[in-house]
Order: structure tokens, then C-alpha cells, then sequence
């Protein structure tokens, strides 16, 4: 079903070890949480034993050290890499301070990285095509008319604390009930997203474990 | 009692429904074919032997959904003759990747239409590290971000696997601003349809295909010749499904009777007080 397994030996070990994993984690539904317990921190060293994996072989090595291997004298930005890489790893024996610096310098980047997107790939461009204009169809522009409105309520819908006025008021009680069919609705794509999770891995024991759907 | 029933017979129906050798006429793929249209139109202005960089971070909780659809697009791009560059900015995105890698393989894709360009570390700052590292000018190539030996021609298209953190939102603020007019395409989960729909709306997506529904009309339309191997075998079971969507509407149901019951009470007892 998945298609991510073949017909060798070890492609059959591997849709055995999923089945189980999948029947332990299905059967917290039944009332068995001690061994679905111990799937979850199986699920989370393998994780976090993957992502250092990933982090050895595919950046500190190849992009770190066999660069500054081959060339030690021409690239000094590197030897600041490994001197963060150090203070990362070193954290716990390192004054708070200095083991901060890592951190700080990739939180700080991650935020302003993902403002500087949200305002120029989001905010404005979003903004632009949340104006109401006349569009080909009437369909089309009484839709953008609504897509604006809908915007201007829930937008005011966050206004907190500032003195209002009654149609402010009534105006920011419709924006946050907006608001709240949005979230259903998006809770709603979430149950579906999951529900089809659901009926896949299931599929999958019938299928491709069981053997009983062709 | 019942209710500690619910969930065991609820797995039991679905796991029931997919044996059923019959769907009841279901379908999913008479859906609105305007995501599928989009889709096709932007393919078929690919040039010839396009270099196509595919940015996979599906999660492993909504890949499930997405995989027939994704396998199907990418048997296309082969099937029209384009490079596949692969790059995950996530560590699920990267596991996966692998794990189509190694399907790719075992199905005899070409193994020169595909490049894989490993995983890049640093979230959204590594997202415009790519972004400059793909212009036009070599010498604004980021160091490191890049396998040398990956060097791409000048790119035709980006298609945008989603589901993590780092999906087509990600891509069309960082990305997008920063390379002139690549045009990005996006599969991702039903979940972020809400979120991405505005994109499409606005032009900063090219194409999204972000249902099942969509997934399954665009899967029906395109012809694979040789490379139709790449496609599942078994169509989504679609009676399971609706089974599980009957079974949440009634949970969701009982919730809002057991809420209206509750109102219903407390305002007779002060109707009686």
C-alpha cells in the first residue's frame, strides 16, 4: 500500500516491525497506553538519533570539516562554525554566557528571517489582493468584496482594550465569531488530514501486512 | 461501556470497509478540476528538459495523505523529461525523501533525472541562503549550501512538497521574492489548505493541490506510458473514509447534544426555581 517496502528478507522484517508498531500504537485506542508509552520514546530517540545522524553526515562533515580539510587557511568563516559547533556541544561545562551565543544567534536569525518573509511574502502581497476590486465576474468581485470585509471585521476583531463605540463593538463580536468558523473549519481539515492517517495505516495492515487486500 | 466500545468498533468497521471488495460508487476523483487545470497549465509551460527543484518536508502525519498524489507528480515531471533536485530543510521531510529515494530506485527511474541534494540545516535563513545560491550569478552561490558536484542549470520550476513547518509558505516568503520569477507549485495536506489557498488566490502559488479530492481528479488525468509502475496499485479507499467522516460527524454530534441537553436543563430548573 505504502510502497516503501519490497519483496527482500529485509523488507519483510521492516513491514513485520511497522505492523507491530502500528498494532501497539493503535492499541492505546483499546485501553493498552503502558507499551504505547514506550513507542512514544522509542519514536523520540529514534528522532533524535536521526537527526544527529543527519547532522554529522550531512552538514558538520561534508559542509564543515572536509571543506576545511581540504582548504584550512582560505576559509575562516568555517573555523567560526566549528568554534559554535564546540560551544553548543561543550554547553553544560561552558559559562551561561558564551553557551548562549549559539542560541541566540540562531533564534535571532529564525526570527528575522521569518518576519522579514511574513512582511514581504505575506503581509503585503495578502494585503494587495485582500483590496476589493472589480473582478471578470460579479461572482468573483462580490467574493473579494466579502474577502475584504471578512478581513477589516476580524482584523478588528483583535482590537482589545480601546474604547469603543457600539458598531466598533458589534463589528469586533462578528470578526472573533469569523475568527472561531475559521478555526472549526481549519479543525475540521485537521480531522479529515488525520482520519485519512488513520485509514492508511490501517490499510496497511490489511494490505500489505495481512496480505488480504490485493 | 459503549462509549469504551466506540473505538475498537470503530476500527473495526474501517478495517471491514477496506476489505469490501466494492466502494458503493464513491469517488473522489469527480471533484472541481480547476486545481488539477492549474496544475496541468503550469507543467505544460516547462520548457524542454526542465530542471525542477523539489522541496520535500512532508510530515509524517499527513504524508499518508499526500503520497499517491505526490508519486503521480513526479512520475509526470519524469514522464516529460525534467531534472528532479530534491532538498529537505527537515529531518522528517529528509526521512522520507530517502524513503521514495530508495522506491525511485527499486522502480528503475532514471537515475539521471534525479539529483539528490541532501538536507539543508538552518530553517528559514537556510531557505534564503538556497534562494541567493540559486540565482543566476555564480558568484553569489552561498558556500556550503549547495553539493558542488549539484550544480543546476537555471531552474524552471519548484515544486513544494508540504506538511512540515517548512512548506509552501515558507517557500513563498523566502524563496519567491528572491529568485525572479520561479514559478512554485505545491502539494500539501488538507490541513494547510486555509493557510495556502490565499497564495493560490493572490499568484505567489503557481499551482496547489491540497485535498484529496484534488489529488485524486489530478492523478486520473495524467498519462504515464511506461512510468505508470510509479503509480499505487490501490486507489484511497474511499467507503473507509466516508465511514470515519460519518463516525466524527456523530462524535461531533453527541458533543453538541450533550452541550444543548445541558443548556436545555439548567433553563427548565430556573424556569422551575
Amino acid at each position: 500500500m505504502n510502497g516503501l517496502f519490497g519483496a527482500e528478507p529485509a523488507d519483510v522484517a521492516a513491514t513485520w516491525v511497522a505492523a507491530i508498531v502500528t498494532l501497539v500504537v493503535l492499541g492505546a485506542l483499546v485501553g493498552e497506553r503502558r507499551v504505547f508509552g514506550w513507542s512514544q520514546h522509542l519514536l523520540a530517540g529514534l528522532a533524535t538519533g536521526f537527526l544527529a545522524l543527519l547532522a554529522i553526515t550531512e552538514v558538520i562533515v561534508p559542509r564543515l570539516l572536509e571543506q576545511l580539510a581540504t582548504d584550512p587557511a582560505g576559509r575562516a568563516d568555517l573555523w567560526l562554525g566549528v568554534a559554535l559547533v564546540g560551544v553548543t556541544a561543550a554547553a553544560p561545562w561552558v559559562p551561561r554566557a558564551v553557551a548562549a551565543v549559539p542560541l541566540s544567534i540562531a533564534i535571532g536569525a529564525l526570527a528575522a528571517f521569518a518576519l522579514g518573509g511574513a512582511v514581504v511574502g505575506t503581509l503585503l502581497p495578502q494585503l494587495a489582493a485582500s483590496v476589493a476590486r472589480p473582478e471578470p465576474t460579479v461572482v468573483a468581485t462580490l467574493a473579494g468584496a466579502a474577502a475584504a470585509a471578512i478581513s477589516g471585521l476580524v482584523l478588528i476583531g483583535f482590537v482589545h482594550g480601546a474604547p469603543r463605540g457600539r458598531i466598533l463593538a458589534t463589528a469586533a463580536s462578528s470578526g472573533r465569531w469569523l475568527m472561531l468558523a475559521g478555526l472549526g473549519g481549519w479543525l475540521g481539515y485537521l480531522l479529515f488530514s488525520r482520519l485519512l492517517l488513520l485509514v492508511d495505516r490501517l490499510a496497511f495492515l490489511v494490505g500489505d501486512w495481512l496480505g488480504l487486500v490485493p | 461501556m459503549l462509549w469504551r466500545m466506540a473505538s475498537p468498533l470503530l476500527l473495526l468497521v474501517l478495517a471491514g470497509a477496506l476489505l469490501l471488495p466494492f466502494d458503493l460508487g464513491l469517488r473522489l476523483d469527480n471533484a472541481d478540476s480547476s486545481a488539477t487545470r492549474g496544475l496541468n497549465a503550469t507543467l505544460d509551460r516547462l520548457p524542454a528538459d526542465p530542471t525542477v527543484l523539489v522541496g520535500f518536508d512532508p510530515d509524517l502525519g499527513t504524508y499518508a495523505e499526500l503520497r499517491p498524489t505526490v508519486r503521480v507528480l513526479l512520475a509526470d515531471l519524469l514522464a516529460r523529461g525534467a531534472r528532479l533536485a530534491f532538498i529537505s530543510l527537515t529531518s522528517e521531510g529528509r526521512a522520507l525523501a530517502i524513503a521514495e529515494f530508495d522506491r525511485l530506485d527499486r522502480l528503475e527511474a532514471n537515475p539521471r533525472q534525479i539529483v539528490d541534494l541532501g538536507f539543508l540545516p538552518g530553517a528559514e535563513a537556510a531557505l534564503v541562503a538556497l534562494a541567493r545560491g540559486l540565482g543566476p550569478d555564480p558568484a553569489q552561490r552561498t558556500i556550503g549550501v549547495l553539493p558542488e558536484e549539484a550544480e543546476l542549470p537555471q531552474l524552471a520550476m519548484a515544486v513544494v512538497i508540504g506538511g512540515n513547518d517548512l512548506g509552501p509558505r515558507s517557500w513563498v516568503e523566502q524563496v519567491a521574492p528572491r529568485t525572479d520569477g520561479l514559478e512554485i507549485v505545491a502539494v500539501a495536506p488538507t490541513v494547510l489548505l486555509p493557510e495556502l489557498q490565499p497564495y493560490l488566490a493572490s499568484g505567489q502559488l503557481a499551482a496547489l493541490l491540497a485535498t484529496p479530492r484534488d489529488g485524486a481528479a489530478y492523478r486520473v488525468s495524467v498519462e504515464l506510458g511506461p512510468l505508470e509502475r510509479m503509480v499505487e496499485p490501490a486507489p484511497p479507499p474511499t467507503l473507509a473514509i466516508l465511514l470515519g467522516l460519518v463516525a466524527a460527524v456523530a462524535v461531533l454530534g453527541q458533543a453538541v447534544a450533550a452541550r444543548l441537553a445541558i443548556a436545555v436543563r439548567a433553563a427548565r430548573s430556573r424556569e422551575a426555581s
